[in-house]
């Protein structure tokens, strides 16, 4: 078999060398506990205080306002939990987001509504884009938070985050978005763009899985879902993860500075791509073409496919996608991102995602605009003989 | 080029060593596990079709070095095999899903995937053979599952690798050990419906036809003759031969003899009330190019381990086959599968619409 090609970078990256090379020492000589008072303790803490400083550098923020978490599911939770628990008995106990969220702001505004709090989503439209006027009538000053990804993970949709942040800042909303596919895609820069709590993930980036960001803005009300100690200021208690903070700040460095380059580079693969399969499979339905979108993905579905076989024959031809986000069983159901917008079942269950980033090629974009449309013409050929 | 074969895996033990056996001979092996239906919280964890299962066929696949894959079919599943489930039950009748979900789900849909992947070969951990392109009795007379088997696709049996029909439950487990599965070889073996939660099948039908459905409602138990002789509190909760929750005070052992679903009465009666001298069945599929003619001598199984009964074929047509019985057959209960064997060879199936209790005028209808 050629090469394999991964072609699911929305799911996870590689982590790259240069965060490697960062991190190392941390898991040899300098593995000191950050805390401690001793010289062990400070070289951590050292390591520690400047990756932090990194970090804030790459978001425009201060040092205070970075809290190292485990992932992009903490970070959401941590945003939606925490605010609500600090707001509930100051007359703010309503939850405002999209149907559009990662499953882990779903579940957490979920959770939120069994303790008390009211449930508002807003209306998005079949690009998946934030209806403004459901914006206005749904974010009241009742309400403690509102959360809207920036880049969503499933079709790309980009989200005017900077005027839906201003709206709610001016009704004393805390407003957070989930970054977790937006960094190093969007300019992020906390000093103009008015959100309160933005969450970040490294294994998105290159950083190891297991560690994430949250920039939380001085003042910000909202309590800690972990209790025990006073690391990150309190918000974010347990003895700090070093090496993977170190390299989440060399991973994010990386990302800003190559930025403008690498979403040229893969937008123009994407589009490459995308014109390549439209071309060749004239009935199929790009989702989200009509918005912004980020260069990275590119969510497709072809009437009478259904994805779940698909994936596997792509995974079995060597070609890595996927139908939306990743679950725990391997399962594939239909997305809630695709019914949320509006895409009728029959596309919904036929939909591939493919996510571009630096192990992308063209000569691996060629490949795959070959490859997929045969792969489609045989699965139709199969569904025929079938019905 | 090595040939490609789809294996359903269960995260048991015998698919597992179907899977590892395929993987020695040599086989591009592709292992699958069907979600069947919703893992909600009023199913807790169950030995097979649940989450952990899931995870154990993953780990069977990840030790043989063959990707492994979950297969969403819960909305065929659903319709197929839980719906017919409950239709079957509300009607009186004693379903096996088993069979319809071997029929449907496994080897219609799961071969529609398998085609999708360009697999030469579907294959499964049941105990029953092909051979020469026909289906056969597993070699274990104490496992065999060629009963369940009856209703798939003629030209599906040439696709259908089944390589622990040649051995029996010991030799499965034995050779899991010795293949480096210890995780699954000492699984308890699976007794119950997988869709059933707690063995409790009158759950699964309360709610989808409501608690107050006729079939969960009160009706009589009455004898043959006519008299009634207590109440229950539903006839869905019977099958023909049971003997438990029946009333008391009679002079000789009662079993449920009928089932009465217009006037929901559960008729009741001694052993020799339960013995049929001949079978009707419907939906009929001949698994083999030569099936059987009016006046043949077949053996047939009206249940799941019953020892084959001599039997001649009285009536038959595309659909329907009625059968007289050499020796009468005790509990032939509606809803159940009657096989068809010559020997090991399976000629046939179809589902038991009615028992006869004395041979009638051939042609003639209950």
């Amino acid at each position: 078999m050629p090469q394999p090609i991964y072609l699911d970078h929305a799911a996870t990256t590689p982590v790259r060398p240069e965060v490697l090379q960062a991190m190392e020492p941390f898991y040899g000589s300098r593995f000191g506990n950050p805390s401690s008072t001793h010289r062990w303790g400070r070289e951590a803490r050292a390591a520690l205080d400047e990756a932090r400083e990194r970090v804030a550098r790459c978001l425009g923020a201060s040092p205070d306002e970075i809290c190292f978490t485990s992932g992009g599911t903490e970070g959401d939770n941590f945003a939606i939990l925490g605010t609500f628990h600090a707001l509930r008995d100051r007359g703010r106990r309503a939850v405002v987001t999209t149907p559009i969220e990662h499953k882990a702001i779903l579940a957490a505004v979920h959770h939120a509504a069994h303790e008390g709090a009211e449930e508002r989503i807003l209306a998005v439209d079949r690009d998946g884009l934030v209806d403004r006027a459901s914006f206005d009538a749904l974010v009241r000053d009742d309400v403690a938070v509102c959360s809207v990804m920036w880049v969503n993970n499933e079709i790309g949709v980009m989200q005017p985050v900077p005027e839906l942040a201003a709206t709610a800042k001016g009704r004393g909303v805390v407003f957070h978005t989930d970054a977790v596919q937006a960094f190093g895609k969007v300019a992020i820069d906390a000093g103009s763009t008015p959100f309160d709590i933005l969450t970040l993930s490294g294994h998105k980036i290159g950083a190891p899985k297991g560690i994430g960001a949250m920039y939380v803005r001085r003042g910000t009300p909202c309590e800690p879902l972990l209790h025990g100690g006073s690391q990150n200021r309190g918000l974010r208690p347990g003895t700090e993860n070093v090496a993977a903070a170190v390299g989440l700040a060399r991973a994010a460095e990386l990302a800003v500075e190559e930025r403008e380059t690498e979403m040229r580079r893969l937008g123009e693969l994407r589009d490459r791509l995308e014109a390549a399969l439209l071309e060749r499979i004239p009935d199929a339905v790009v989702h989200a073409r009509g918005a912004p979108r980020a260069p990275h993905v590119l969510n497709i579905s072809v009437p009478g496919t259904d994805s779940e076989s698909l994936l596997m024959a792509l995974d079995l031809a060597g070609v890595a996608c996927s139908s939306g986000s990743a679950c725990q069983s391997g399962n594939v159901d239909p997305s809630h991102v695709l019914t949320a917008i509006g895409v009728p079942h029959q596309l919904a269950v036929a939909a591939v995602r493919m996510s571009l980033g630096s192990l992308t090629t063209p000569e691996s974009v060629e490949r795959v605009a070959e490859l997929f449309p045969a792969l489609i013409t045989k699965a139709r050929r199969l569904a025929a003989a079938a019905s | 080029m090595r040939r490609r074969v789809l294996v359903a895996m269960s995260g048991g033990v015998d698919s597992s060593v179907a899977a590892a056996t395929l993987v020695e001979r040599g086989y591009d092996v592709i292992g699958a596990t069907m979600k069947l239906f919703c893992y909600g919280d009023e199913v807790p964890d169950r030995p097979c079709c649940s989450l952990d299962s899931i995870d154990d066929a993953r780990r069977v696949c990840e030790r043989i070095g063959v990707p492994h894959y979950v297969l969403n079919l819960e909305s065929a599943f659903g319709r197929d095999v839980i719906d017919d489930f409950v239709h079957e039950y509300a009607a009186g009748r004693t379903p096996i899903p088993c069979v319809r979900c071997n029929t449907f789900t496994k080897f219609r849909d799961l071969l529609r995937k398998a085609d999708a992947l360009e697999c030469e070969f579907i294959a499964t951990g049941h105990y029953a053979r092909v051979v020469n392109g026909e289906l056969h009795r597993g070699s274990d007379p104490a496992k065999d599952q060629s009963y369940f088997l009856w209703g798939i696709g003629r030209e599906v049996v040439r696709r259908m690798l089944l390589p622990v029909g040649e051995l029996t439950k010991p030799e499965t487990r034995r050779l899991a050990r010795a293949m480096g599965l210890p995780a699954v070889a000492e699984k308890p073996e699976s007794q119950d419906i997988c869709f059933v939660p707690d063995g409790d099948h009158t759950k699964v039908l309360a709610r989808h036809l409501g608690a107050d459905a006729p079939a969960l409602s009160r009706g009589s138990f009455v004898t043959s003759d006519g008299r009634v002789v207590g109440e229950h509190h539903g006839y869905a909760r019977f099958t023909v031969g049971q003997r438990r929750g029946l009333p008391g005070g009679h002079a000789e052992p009662m079993y449920v003899v009928e089932i009465r679903p217009a006037t929901r009465e559960v008729v009741i009666g001694p052993r020799h009330e339960l013995l049929g001298s001949g079978v009707v069945a419907r939906g009929m599929n001949w698994l083999v190019d030569d099936p059987p003619a009016v006046g043949d001598a077949v053996q047939v199984q009206v249940r799941h381990h019953a020892p084959p009964a001599a039997a001649e074929i009285v009536r038959l047509d595309d659909d329907t086959i009625e059968l007289a019985l050499d020796e009468p057959v005790s509990a032939i209960t509606p809803g159940q599968s009657l096989v068809l064997y010559d020997g090991d060879r399976v000629l046939g199936g179809g589902l038991i619409e009615v028992s006869r209790r004395e041979l009638r005028v051939v042609g003639g209808r209950t």
